[in-house]
């Protein structure tokens, strides 16, 4: 079951970029294309760029060469999407509040900057898995994008964490999927291109990284579609405290 | 293979760490009735007191070089336990306001907002401050501003105020002597 071109290869190629693109057309639907711009253009994308890919895949008629070059086109579209997610993601969540927007914006781009070199020296002392440019090349696109991606979400969870800050259900889905698929490819596309593996064990490399985007998908779907339960989000009392404890407070100072 | 395992290995602590701040989110829902009774009361005027130069300028002026260190270095350390709790006060309020910004009121929404912010700001500031006393420990001659904090603390006493008047005007001032 674990092997190219078997049927569960082929449901988790094709079932994720199916829900995608029935999760854009209720974004759609919903008019949250608006407040989502770079989510809902990623959601129609990059199903579109993995139907391309597999029709590559599948068909007879395009060389080996043909297909890593579409690969390569995917990877171009894919690559710069994701970031514009992220963006939007640190947008909704720092955007609103004028004391952490400014901060946020500087450590984001230090983080980015620190990422991309972190990536560099990644790509420059990887082991090349292929004797063909085109498809190191490929890998390494994939682990760079990877990695900054999971960096930059990374970043993102852990400030709102220290700021307690707790993003709106569908920002935090959101993230949360795009998390869930990038750390997975991170640690795939690392050990595809510097382990040395042998092809039986870079299909289920391939399975791993279907299945996780299977389940960002339906993180999203979950998150963006599923209505919130009301019930769940009590209406906190502000703090009934008192002038006594305040005094109790001063006293105790006062007689130190 | 080294680089392999380093970036497995890393990639797997970015997915457990970010799933356990998504999983502890979600929990804290549940506690959010109990955080009013979380918020440490703080002496604004003792902490007055410890951030001001010219006591510490008195103080340098009375006592031996020596002498002089290690008092600063105790009110540093005083002066870090205010500044923590007001630290964790804050987060407690972000997490109180953040239950009040989808009121049907716009004026509490607002002041929810505000109060947010404020809070917001003050626990940057905290942070920031901690870094300058944990410095100022190991140089106590060297000048500390800890002002930002109390003037951020004051300002956030004023929006838990509005927004507990606005959400509970029975009770409007208890707030600010909490804080």
């Amino acid at each position: 079951m674990l092997q190219a071109h078997s049927l569960l290869w082929h449901y988790l190629w094709l079932a994720p970029n199916v829900l995608l693109l029935t999760l854009a057309f209720l974004i759609w639907k919903n008019g949250l294309q608006r407040t989502f711009p770079a989510f809902f253009a990623f959601a129609l994308l990059n199903p579109l760029c993995q139907f391309a890919l597999y029709i590559a895949d599948v068909a007879p008629s395009i060389t080996a060469e043909n297909f890593w070059r579409i690969d390569w086109a995917t990877l171009l579209i894919a690559g710069p999407l994701k970031f514009a997610v992220v963006a939007e993601i640190f947008a909704r969540v720092f955007g609103s509040y004028d004391s952490l927007a400014r901060l946020g914006r500087l450590l984001i781009r230090g983080v980015g900057i620190v990422l991309a070199l972190a990536a560099a020296l990644a790509a420059a002392y990887a082991a090349k898995d292929s004797l063909f440019e085109i498809i190191a090349g490929a890998h390494l696109l994939e682990q760079t994008i990877a990695l900054i991606t999971t960096g930059l979400l990374l970043f993102i969870f852990v400030f709102a964490a220290y700021f307690k800050l707790r993003p709106a259900r569908p920002i935090l889905g959101i993230a949360l999927g795009l998390a869930i698929s990038s750390c997975t490819h991170l640690a795939i596309w690392a050990l595809a291109e510097n382990a040395g593996l042998s092809p039986e064990r870079r299909v289920i490399l391939d399975f791993v990284g279907m299945a996780s985007s299977h389940i960002a998908v339906l993180a999203w779907l979950y998150y963006l579609i599923v209505p919130r339960d009301v019930a769940t989000k009590p209406v906190i009392p502000l703090p009934e405290n008192n002038l006594d404890l305040w005094n109790r407070e001063l006293e105790r100072l006062v007689h130190q | 293979m080294t680089l392999a395992i380093i970036l497995v290995i890393l990639a797997a602590l970015a997915l457990i760490f970010i799933l356990g701040i998504t999983v502890s989110r979600s929990l804290q829902v549940s506690e959010g009735a109990n955080l009013a009774g979380k918020i440490q009361p703080i002496d604004v005027a003792a902490f007055r007191n410890l951030i001001d130069p010219v006591e510490d300028d008195y103080l340098r002026r009375r006592l031996r070089p020596s002498e002089f260190r290690q008092v600063r270095r105790e009110r540093l350390r005083a002066m870090a336990a205010y500044v923590q709790t007001a630290g964790r006060n804050a987060a407690i309020l972000i997490r109180m306001g953040q239950s009040a910004l989808s009121a049907a009121d716009p004026r509490t929404s607002e002041a929810a907002r505000q109060l947010v912010d404020n809070a917001l700001l003050l626990r940057r500031n905290a942070a920031f401050a901690l870094l300058r006393i944990y410095v100022a420990l190991a140089w106590p001659n060297s000048g500390l501003a800890a002002t930002p904090i109390l003037h951020g603390y004051e300002r956030l006493n004023g929006s838990a105020m509005l927004l507990g008047r606005l959400q509970n005007p029975a009770a409007p001032v208890r707030i600010s002597a909490t804080l």
